[in-house]
C-alpha cells in the first residue's frame, strides 16, 4: 500500500501512472532500454523541478524576499543572502572570482560543521564509551581491542609510498582485505534494501493496481 | 569451430525473478516464515523509550529517508507515527533534504486522509543547509508564518525546550549520526529514537551501545516485530493492509546468493575445465 487511500479519479490516475512507470522500469530488466531511458529522464526532470520548487517556495521567497518586502530592507544579511543567490544563479555568466564565493562558503561551512560535530558528537563520546572500564566485562574489552586492531590494520592499508618491511606489507594487505570485507557487508545490507524495494513495487502492481489479494 | 550461443535463461532470468517474487507475494503466509519473530530487545528498548515520554509529549520528527530504501522502513515509520499519536503525542515534522521533503509531503497527505487530528501535527517544512541547518534548528526551530496551535506556540516561545524527544527517520546523508553530532550536543539531554534501513545498522550500532541513541528499529525484522506488538486503537486505519512478505525476501536472497555463487563457481571451475581439456589433448 503506497498511501493512496481513496477511489477518487485523481487516485485512480495516480495509481495508473505509477503502475505504468513501474512496468517501464521493470522492462529495463528485460532489455527495453529506450522507454527505461525516458523514465530516467522523467525522474531526473521531476527531481530537478521539485528541487527548484522548494528552493523558491520554501527558502528564497519566505526567508529572503518576504522579509525584505515586509520592512526588512535595512537588514544587511538579507541583501547579502540575496546577492549570494544571484551569484549562484548567474555563475555561468559571472567572473569566476564572484561565482566561486557562494560555493566556497557552502563547502567551507559544511566542512567546518561536519568536522566539529564529528569530534564533539562522535569521536569524544565514542572514545569515552569505549574506554570506560567501569562495569565493562572481559568480552566488551576484547571486542574493543579487536575493533582497535581492525581499525589500525585498515588505516595501515591506506599507507602508500612508504618504505615497508615484511610485517608492514602483511598488515597493509590484511587491512585492505578487511576493508573489502566491510564493503561487502555493506553491499549485502544494500542488497536487502533494494530487494525489499523490488518486492514493494511488485506488491504495488499486484495489490494496488490489479487488486490481487485485496 | 563452435560458437557458444547465449543461453535463453540469461535474458529471461530477470523476468523469472519478478515472476518468482510475485508468486511469493501471493502465496498464503505461514508462521514458519514470519518476519516478526525477531530478537525482542530492540522493540522492548523502543517501547521503553516511548513509555518514558511525558504525557502529550512534543516529538520532533526529522524525516529524511532515501527513495531507494524507504520501502524497507515505510510500514514501520507509518506505524511509529500512528503509535505516537495514539499515545497523544504532538508531532512537529522537519526535513533537511529535498528527497526527505518529497516523501514527507506524501506521508502528511496520507495522515490527513487518515483523518488524524491536525492540531497534533505541525509541518516545519524544509530547512536548507545540511549540518548548518541542524545547528540553526538547535537554537530553535523556525515556526512557519501563519502556523497556529499549541505546538507552534510552544516552539515559538520555548524553542527546543518545547521538544520532549527526537525521532529521526534516516536513510539519507542527514540521518541519526548527523543529528547526534550537530543537534543533541547543543540541546542537552533529549531522548533520540531512530528508524533506519538495514544499510545504516553499522553506523547506528555504536550510538546505541554508547547510549547516545535511546532506541532504534533498523532491520525489517525489528520493524515487523514492533508492528506486530503495537496496538493503535482507533488509528488502526493507518496500518498498511499487507505486511511485507518474508517468503519474497527469502526467494530474492536465495537468487542473489545463486547469482553471486555462479560468478565464484565459474571462476573456480574454468581453470579446472581448461586443465581437463589440456589433459585430453595430450
Amino acid at each position: 500500500m503506497n498511501g493512496l487511500f481513496g477511489a477518487e479519479t485523481v487516485d485512480l490516475v495516480a495509481t495508473w501512472v505509477a503502475a505504468l512507470v513501474t512496468i517501464v522500469v521493470l522492462g529495463g530488466l528485460l532489455g527495453e532500454r529506450r522507454l527505461f531511458g525516458w523514465s530516467q529522464h522523467l525522474l531526473a526532470g521531476l527531481a530537478t523541478g521539485f528541487l527548484a520548487l522548494i528552493a523558491v517556495t520554501e527558502v528564497i521567497v519566505p526567508r529572503l524576499v518576504a522579509p525584505i518586502a515586509d520592512g526588512g530592507a535595512d537588514r544587511l544579511e538579507l541583501w547579502l543572502g540575496l546577492a549570494l543567490v544571484g551569484a549562484t544563479a548567474g555563475a555561468p555568466w559571472l567572473p569566476r572570482i564572484v561565482s566561486a564565493v557562494p560555493i566556497s562558503l557552502v563547502i567551507g561551512s559544511l566542512a567546518a560543521f561536519a568536522l566539529g560535530g564529528a569530534v564533539i558528537g562522535t569521536v569524544l563520546p565514542q572514545l569515552v564509551a569505549a574506554t570506560s572500564v567501569d562495569g565493562g566485562d572481559t568480552a566488551s574489552l576484547a571486542t574493543g581491542a579487536v575493533a582497535a586492531g581492525i581499525t589500525g590494520l585498515v588505516l595501515v592499508g591506506f599507507l602508500h609510498g612508504v618504505p615497508r618491511g615484511r610485517v608492514l606489507t602483511a598488515a597493509s594487505s590484511a587491512g585492505r582485505w578487511l576493508l573489502v570485507a566491510g564493503i561487502g557487508g555493506w553491499l549485502g545490507y544494500l542488497l536487502l534494501s533494494r530487494l525489499v524495494l523490488l518486492l514493494d513495487r511488485i506488491g504495488f502492481l499486484l495489490g494496488d493496481w490489479l487488486g490481487v489479494g485485496r | 569451430m563452435t560458437e557458444r550461443r547465449p543461453l535463453l535463461l540469461r535474458p529471461a532470468a530477470p523476468a523469472l525473478l519478478v515472476v518468482a517474487l510475485a508468486i511469493a507475494l501471493v502465496v498464503p503466509r505461514t508462521d514458519a516464515l514470519r518476519l516478526g519473530a525477531a530478537d525482542a530487545v530492540p522493540v522492548e528498548r523502543w517501547n521503553a523509550a516511548l513509555d518514558a515520554l511525558p504525557a502529550e509529549a512534543t516529538v520532533l520528527v526529522a524525516h529524511d529517508p532515501d527513495l531507494g530504501t524507504y520501502a524497507e522502513i515505510r510500514p514501520t515509520v507509518r506505524i511509529a507515527l500512528a503509535d505516537l499519536m495514539a499515545r497523544d503525542a504532538r508531532l512537529a515534522f522537519v526535513s533537511l533534504t529535498p528527497e526527505g521533503r518529497a516523501l514527507l509531503v506524501a506521508e502528511l497527505a496520507r495522515l490527513e486522509r487518515g483523518v488524524v487530528n491536525p492540531a497534533r501535527m505541525l509541518d516545519l517544512g524544509f530547512v536548507p543547509g545540511a549540518e548548518a541547518a541542524l545547528v540553526s534548528l538547535a537554537s530553535g526551530p523556525k515556526v512557519p508564518a501563519g502556523a497556529e496551535g499549541l505546538i507552534a506556540r510552544n516552539l515559538a516561545t520555548q524553542g527546543t525546550g518545547a521538544i520532549d524527544a527526537l525521532l529521526v527517520v534516516g536513510g539519507n546523508d542527514l540521518g541519526p549520526r548527523s543529528w547526534i553530532e550537530q543537534f543533541t550536543p547543543r540541546v542537552g539531554d533529549l531522548p533520540v529514537l531512530a528508524i533506519t534501513p538495514t544499510v545504516l545498522l553499522p553506523e547506528i550500532q555504536p550510538y546505541l551501545d554508547s547510549g547516545q541513541l535511546d532506541a532504534a528499529l533498523t532491520t525489517p525484522r525489528d520493524g515487523a516485530a514492533y508492528r506486530e506488538a503495537v496496538t493503535l486503537g482507533s488509528l488502526e486505519r493507518l496500518r498498511e493492509p499487507v505486511e511485507p512478505s518474508a517468503l519474497g525476501v527469502l526467494v530474492g536472497l536465495l537468487v542473489a546468493i545463486v547469482v553471486l555463487g555462479q560468478g565464484w563457481g565459474a571462476r573456480v571451475l574454468t581453470p579446472l575445465g581448461g586443465a581437463s581439456r589440456e589433459h585430453e589433448h595430450t
